[in-house]
């Protein structure tokens, strides 16, 4: 019964790892035609490296990502802050919100509200780069909350704040001296899994973006079809960024 | 700290901005008509058989794939808890991959493995097995468990790693057998936790069309991809589309809602 139960949780565990593995195995090898891969090769990087067409959709990637991280930033730590120290029912109300809309509204609809919504004035954005640097802020706000909430929490900010408004620190000061760097950490860890959410998304992207807005994800798409080899290199690429990402996720949450 | 309130306003707007005004065109697009309002794309909604059929593929796909999930999930929680420390931690890190990996690159790693030419076709092939069709509904029953599992293992953690050791070996020093010890005393103690991993993976599975999309098409009839060709197909209706997504919204709030129905019974 032990040993039945070992073999399966030894079967689980391959079954997350095999499919990680596949992209990176397949993105070093010269050829794999049958079991085993054969050759080792760093032909599909350059190829993807050498190609405008990969180089600019990858770039425009980490823009657009760094841009919604941006954004979030701007917009969420004040919110979570406030959120936060606002303890009653309105800052737990905000909390239980936030945790529901990602699992009410999917990607898929934010995607169809975006279009139906910004193709109009006030507000008329399809086609250009904002409306996916914006959906990508939308997506990745609830968890870049979670997480900044979370390292909140964590550091008792709120009693601090109140130690140094007794001391008579304005709120300029208080938000300069105690808030920003003891929240340093845990906007860090809000903006790697913003960015992570960002770098890999396809599902908004392929829906709001126009023909001048090819991301990384959207090429890989076409690449599944057109060219496997360049499509192994990209999914390896983007399989690394989120390995970074969790890498300095984890290194944050040890200090 | 009454003065800082303020801090809430750009949140808010953003909010307001990028889900409130987004779900209030969608609502107004599906029901807007030349003069006044329709109720003419909600008829089509619910009465289609293509869309009745999308709908219940969508409900019966994510409720199973939620089953599928709370089981391996609690499985692979329950052995993960029980290794030594330094295992636990490496593993917890290795499930967080999946969880936030694109949905693209697990497509391209399940097309190697489990594709026509796959290297596990291969093998089955020469074991003299039938070939796994990765393009059907049994392969992408295959592949979603890969970020549901895990996402469900993730949720289920800090609750087993709380109460679940100890009232185990309570259970078992008064008596119980195993079978009894998990049946009766872990599974009703770990139940808040199975219901907010399981709500997690039903709300994801509800909307997920990506990863369905690079592997099957448009061949697999799920409400989400029914939405999505409405937007991005030659068969582009806007309108349609948006009274679909109302009908997705309220069907996964519903799931949701009995979820959060059966959860508050273990609340104390």
């Amino acid at each position: 019964m032990r040993g039945l139960g070992w073999l399966f949780f030894a079967f689980l565990l391959l079954y997350l790892i095999l499919p990680m593995l596949a992209p990176v195995v397949y993105s070093f090898s010269r050829m794999w035609l049958d079991v085993l891969p054969q050759g080792f090769t760093l032909d599909w990087y350059a190829r993807i490296a050498r190609d405008p067409k990969y180089v600019e959709a990858g770039l425009l990637s980490l823009r657009i990502a760094l841009m919604a991280v941006a954004t979030n930033i701007v917009v969420g730590v004040p919110t979570a802050y406030a959120a936060y120290t606002w303890a009653g029912r309105a800052g737990e109300g905000l909390r239980r919100l936030l945790q529901v809309l990602p699992l009410l509204v999917p990607p898929l609809v934010v995607g169809l509200g975006f279009l139906l919504a910004f193709n109009r004035p006030p507000l008329s954005l399809s086609g250009t780069l904002w409306i996916v640097v914006l959906g990508h802020a939308a997506l990745g706000f609830p968890f870049f909350f979670r997480t900044v909430y979370a390292g909140l929490a964590g550091l008792e900010v709120g009693l601090l704040m109140e130690a140094a408004r007794a001391s008579g620190a304005g709120l300029w000061a208080r938000l300069r001296y105690v808030l920003v760097p003891n929240l340093v950490p845990a906007v860090l860890s809000g903006s790697l899994v913003a960015f992570a959410i960002s770098m890999g998304e396809f599902e908004i992207t392929s829906m709001v973006a126009g023909f001048g807005t090819i991301t990384l994800p959207l090429l890989l798409f076409q690449s599944l079809r057109e060219d496997f080899r360049a499509a192994s290199a990209v999914a390896a690429v983007l399989l690394y960024v989120t390995l970074l990402a969790l890498l300095g996720l984890t290194f944050l949450r040890r200090r | 700290m009454r003065g800082e309130r303020f801090l809430l306003l750009p949140g808010l707007l953003f909010l307001l901005l990028f889900f409130g005004y987004p779900l209030f065109s969608i609502a107004e697009r599906s029901l807007a008509a030349p003069e006044g309002l329709t109720l003419a794309r909600y008829a089509k909604a619910l009465a289609a058989p293509a869309y009745l059929e999308a709908w219940r593929n969508s409900v019966v796909f994510a409720t199973l794939s939620t089953l599928v999930a709370a089981l391996g999930g609690l499985f692979l929680a329950y052995w993960t808890s029980k290794l030594p420390l330094r295992w636990k931690g490496f593993l917890m890190s290795l499930y967080a991959i999946p969880v936030s990996l694109s949905g693209l690159v697990v497509a391209f790693g399940f097309i190697v493995l489990l594709g026509r030419n796959g290297v596990l076709n291969q093998i089955f092939a020469s074991l003299g097995w039938p070939r796994f069709d990765l393009y059907s509904w049994a392969g992408l029953f295959s592949v979603f468990p890969f970020y549901n599992i895990p996402l469900f293992a993730l949720a289920l953690m800090p609750l087993l790693e709380s109460v679940g050791r100890s009232l185990m070996e309570a259970a078992r020093a008064s008596g119980a057998t195993p079978f009894q010890a998990w049946v009766r005393v872990l599974l009703p103690a770990l139940m808040p936790g199975i219901l907010a991993g399981s709500s997690l993976v039903f709300a994801g599975m509800m909307g997920a069309f990506g990863t369905a999309l690079a592997l099957t098409g448009f061949a697999k009839n799920l409400l989400s991809l029914q939405i999505y060709s409405l937007v991005a197909e030659s068969t582009f209706d806007l309108p349609l589309a948006a009274a679909l997504s109302v009908v997705l919204m309220a069907s996964t709030g519903v799931g949701l809602y009995l979820l959060a129905l059966w959860e508050r019974r273990y609340r104390r």
